[in-house]
């Protein structure tokens, strides 16, 4: 078996109002070429000053990557002509990127593992162009906007890890705020580089590199593509010739782009029209305390500390916002295990169904928790309180209200519900002979009883009576 | 000397091609600011120096605000294009 | 005298006595300009209507200035003097073109400099070559060549320049008036067409050190669009240049200008240059300076043009990567949008700038940024730690702007002077490698042709360079000199 090596370089785009280099707007629009400044445009005489805000996410993405922060900040230019690249050159950083020698944890088919990452750098994106039969067209929007781009150290074995390393960072971006981090917007777009290692080999394989990859589904298609090309070449004898490739969305594969004899040369050398500025103590502390628990921690929290499996603290962590509703209603004093059946159960269903967030809905913790409880302390039974939920979230009312208002009670008093059992059995005489008979149709009379007590009838301790009634008869 | 191929293909990265006879005059100014560098390597404990890239130190440089401004309007940005479409900018076919 | 070739506040005083207005300036200045663009070439464009702020409180309100046509400025043509501009007109302000506005200056003119600001020459320009107005067989030098001219010519009471290596201040010597590059960041460069963003600085040129700090208090001062532009200051530079320099210390470098060096040359122009030089450190000496005689390691003194052509090539084949046609600038029909930017470069740069590019971005590739362009950062580190070391002691260095007095066009050209007495020539950029404020006074005549010294300074010390310039010029005779033009 051969081993499999991934490394990934993913761009995300972070959030602000303005550009990262620029006053112009960091927005998407229909209209082409309307959110400029003339910096965006590489007019001559312009000049870069640094958006202290996109800024503040690369940092914010660096020290939750757990990198380490330089001294100063400092930007480099990376040199060469493409027509989506106003300037002849890209305003990033090569010499001391905002972080180095960080790591991510994730976890893969339950399997924790950590992912070094290289770096993380602030750049500016390139205009875009779009192709038609002779022609292209240039719209600058994108030019200028804030770029963050996270590289691995390849430590990625295999597809899986790959994937669910680009989730979780996609979810650090999200947990930070710093990007919608949307790949159907572009936001989101990764190179990787992959190789494979005979067995008992000390050195890595040749690598291929795969650029522009725009969806994380494509991502995987271009690695079992890749793995699958690479372990026909090998397994003929063949070798791999270090190279660049892309994938065709159209064919499925990947297709050669350059190789490295080609390879381009950069000529990187600092940005000089930005003094290097000595980052301020202080202000790093103060974006650290900002970073909120991340999606590994959390799970691990909710599996030890509240005894929640896997699959349900997955879920809840999904979503930042359903992470804090549910530690929300832990702080009413509740049950971890019952609260996080009820969001995954019903107000997951309801989210997914309407397409909405866990902050669109009326139902706050407190009356989640009101509701719980009072299925908890047998004032209403399960099923009704599914039905209580169900009905305020979809006509926005208050659980306990709903509960009050008609009447809702589950009848749990002995002597009550025994009369009911009584009267039922004496209705039902036919019924009865069959179950004497030997037919187990228990379940028979406590429909009745349900139908009779419109459910409000606990339904365990009807079953009960209703066998000691029948038995004694 | 550098030879006037690399010197050729040194320009044609750069975009632009030259007369035949001024790359000839480009090896000789090459041949003299590389003896001139050649010599600067020499100069006694210039590796321990770290290079001066700002003239000196702006301790009072500061970051900017994260404001909206000065976005120019649409026949601005295109004001000196030669060839324009739907208010983009018309070049000649992109190939990858 | 002329009103138009006046100093500034006797300009301002006659407004205000009504004896002349901003309206017949303008127009004085550009009937000048006009009657001496075919023979020296000042400009690239004149501005024929008078467009003008009204800003009472300003000493330049009404005052008809012209720009090197490097600098941005919004609905007028900016050439930097290079085909590949030839057609480019900006749509927005340079933050030394908007200050100038505001104060109530008028813009007459946009100068001829060398193409892009890469020489020294004043002949690379893409309307032609830029003729000495004391000679018009000599050049004016460059690359703020127009600027120069256009003063030196009386057209206007001052011109803007950027000095990059010594662009401000060798043509002003060469000129007979004087030219400022301040300290680095000490004006704006938004606005200006990046040469080398690390030496490129804004300054100006008059015909007197008075007229120079006028211009200054109002193009100075920190820009949000410039990180690199230095905070704001109190001080007024006007209101300090006749401060008491009694116990100033000037100092001169034994290897750049001692008379032994040059004794076997047979040079009449040089040797008294230098004189010239000598005499004007015994007028200092007189009125109280302390100038004393420094000796500096020569390898370093020589290390400075190959430093300084590394540096500058390297930042400015990266700087002019916009230049492509595709927003701007002349197009061809090629069927590749590659082969379009090709062709536009290829005709757009003339060879000269082409030669610069291709060496500048060799230093920049990837095996040669230790040897040539991280060797260069470093000479220049160790250069300027010398420098202000010597700060520490002194409050400024003097030194004859040149070796000589402008060459004449054509055989005799600077580049080849540049390799005689390289040193005399070329340690002007000292003052862009440290950002050192740095002004060229015209110090007298030699053979009919003006002469200059020049006095670097402390960084941020703007206002002690202006100063001690002032006061130097009060004795040298020198002050608002117009040249006279051809016999």
């Amino acid at each position: 078996m051969r081993k499999i090596v991934i490394g990934l370089e993913v761009h995300c785009e972070a959030r602000s109002l303005s550009k990262v280099f620029s006053t112009g707007k960091n927005e998407y629009s229909l209209e082409p070429n309307s959110n400029l400044s003339v910096v965006d445009l590489g007019f001559p005489g312009i000049m870069p000053v640094i958006n202290k805000e996109a800024l503040r996410k690369a940092l914010m993405m660096s020290l939750a990557l757990n990198c380490e922060v330089p001294e100063k900040i400092i930007f480099d230019r990376k040199n060469y002509f493409y027509p989506d690249l106003p300037k002849g050159y890209q305003i990033t950083q090569m010499h001391k990127p905002v972080g180095i020698n960080g790591y991510l944890m994730i976890n893969v088919d339950g399997v924790d593992k950590r992912v070094d990452i290289h770096d993380i750098h602030l750049e500016e994106d390139t205009a875009s162009l779009d192709h038609f039969g002779n022609y292209s067209l240039i719209d600058y929007n994108r030019s200028g906007i804030p770029l963050m781009e996270v590289v691995t150290e390849p430590t990625m074995n295999s597809v899986n890890e790959a994937l669910g390393f680009l989730e979780a960072l996609r979810k650090v971006f999200l947990y930070c705020e710093v990007s919608e981090a949307r790949s159907d917007k572009g936001q989101m777009r990764c190179d990787v580089n992959i190789s494979l290692m005979e067995e008992n080999a000390k050195e890595f394989g040749t690598k291929v590199e795969i650029k522009n990859i725009n969806s994380f589904n494509n991502v995987k298609l271009a690695l079992e593509y890749e793995i699958k090309r690479q372990t026909e070449i090998l397994d003929n004898g063949g070798k791999i010739i270090q190279e660049t490739r892309r994938f065709d969305v159209d064919s499925l594969t990947t297709i050669s782009m350059r190789n490295k004899v080609e390879a381009v040369d950069y000529k990187y050398f600092i940005e000089p029209n930005i003094p290097a500025i000595k980052l301020d103590k202080a202000w790093i502390d103060e974006i650290k305390a900002s970073i909120p628990k991340l999606q590994f921690e959390r799970v691990n929290i909710y599996m030890k500390e509240y005894g929640l499996s896997r699959y349900d603290a997955n879920i809840l962590v999904k979503e930042k916002e359903n992470a804090l509703y549910f530690e929300k209603c832990l702080t009413y004093g509740i049950n971890p295990k019952s609260v996080a059946n009820w969001i995954n159960g019903v107000i997951m269903g309801h989210l997914n169904k309407y397409e909405l967030g866990i902050r669109d809905i009326y139902v706050n913790e407190k009356m989640l928790v009101d509701l719980i409880k009072a299925v908890e302390d047998s004032t209403i039974s399960v099923k009704q309180g599914k039905e209580v939920l169900y009905k305020a979230l979809t006509e926005e009312l208050v659980p306990t209200e709903i509960i009050k208002q008609s009447n809702m009670r589950q009848i749990t008093d002995d002597d009550e519900l025994r009369t009911l059992v009584i009267e039922i059995i004496n209705d039902n005489k036919p019924m009865v002979d069959k179950y004497k008979s030997g037919k187990n149709i228990l379940d028979f009379f406590v429909g009745q009883m349900m139908k009779k007590t419109k459910g409000q009838a606990n339904p365990s301790k009807a079953s009960q009576m209703f066998k000691e009634e029948l038995d004694k008869s | 000397m550098i030879e006037k191929e690399k010197l050729k293909s040194y320009a044609s990265k750069l975009m632009f091609d030259m007369k035949d006879e001024e790359y000839e005059t480009l090896q000789r100014e090459f041949d003299v600011i590389l003896k001139q560098m050649e010599l600067i390597s020499l100069i006694d404990g210039i590796k321990d120096v770290e290079p001066l890239t700002f003239p000196f130190e702006l301790e009072e440089a500061k970051f900017r605000e994260d404001e909206v401004k000065d976005v120019i309007s649409v026949d601005e940005a295109l004001f000196n294009v030669k060839d324009k479409l739907h208010n983009q900018v018309k070049v000649p076919k992109v190939v990858e | 005298m002329e009103n138009i070739q006046m100093n500034i506040i006797d300009i301002q005083k006659k407004i205000k006595l009504g004896e002349v207005t901003s309206d017949s300036l303008f127009k004085d200045s550009l009937n000048k300009a006009n009657k001496y663009q075919d023979k020296y070439n000042c400009f690239v464009t004149l501005i024929n209507t008078k467009e003008q702020v009204n800003n009472p409180n300003s000493l330049l309100n009404g005052i008809p200035y012209a720009l090197k046509d490097n600098i941005s400025t919004k609905g007028i043509l900016t050439t930097a003097s290079s085909n590949i501009l030839s057609d480019y007109v900006p749509v927005y302000d340079a933050t030394i073109y908007k200050k100038l506005k505001d104060s109530g200056a008028v813009l007459m003119g946009k100068t001829v400099l060398d193409e892009l600001a890469m020489g020294g020459t004043g002949t690379t320009g893409h309307t032609g070559m830029v003729k000495n107005p004391w000679n018009s067989e000599c050049l004016i030098g460059g690359s703020s060549s127009g600027s120069a001219a256009a003063v030196a010519l009386g057209i206007v009471p001052f011109a803007i320049g950027s000095d990059t290596g010594d662009s401000i201040r060798k043509p002003a010597a060469f000129g007979g008036v004087v030219g400022y590059k301040p300290t680095y960041g000490r004006v704006s460069r938004y606005g200006l067409f990046a040469f080398a963003s690390s030496l490129d600085h804004l300054g100006c040129f008059a015909r007197s050190v008075e007229d120079v700090a006028i211009v200054m208090d109002t193009i100075k001062g920190h820009d949000e669009k410039d990180m690199t532009s230095l905070p704001d200051e109190s001080v007024v530079y006007l209101d300090s240049i006749n401060n008491d320099i009694r116990g100033r210390k000037l100092f001169y470098i034994k290897e750049i200008c001692d008379r032994k060096r040059y004794e076997n040359i047979n040079d009449e122009e040089l040797h008294k240059t230098l004189d010239n030089f000598y005499s004007v450190i015994d007028k200092c000496k007189e009125m109280g300076f302390v100038v004393e005689e420094v000796s500096f390691d020569e390898t370093l003194l020589n290390a400075i043009y190959p430093t300084y052509i590394s540096i500058s090539c390297a930042e400015a084949t990266s700087n002019n990567a916009n230049l492509t046609g595709i927003l701007y600038g002349p197009r061809s029909d090629a069927k590749k949008v590659n082969d379009m930017m090709f062709d536009a470069r290829t005709k757009g740069f003339s060879e000269l700038i082409k030669r610069r590019f291709v060496l500048g971005s060799y230093i920049l590739q990837k095996e040669n940024q230790e040897k040539l362009f991280f060797n260069s950062g470093r000479i220049r580190r160790m250069i300027v730690d010398k420098f202000n070391d010597l700060f520490k002691e002194y409050d400024g260095l003097i030194l004859p702007a040149s070796g000589g007095i402008a060459p004449k066009a054509g055989s005799d050209d600077l580049d080849k002077l540049s390799k005689r007495y390289l040193l005399l020539e070329n340690h002007l950029a000292i003052g862009n490698f440290g950002g050192f404020p740095s002004i060229t006074i015209p110090s007298g005549l030699v053979n009919d042709m003006p002469v200059a010294i020049n006095i670097t300074g402390r960084v941020k010390e703007d206002v002690v360079v202006l100063n001690m310039a002032k006061k130097i010029e009060d004795v040298l005779g020198c002050k608002n000199m117009i040249a006279r033009g051809d016999k």
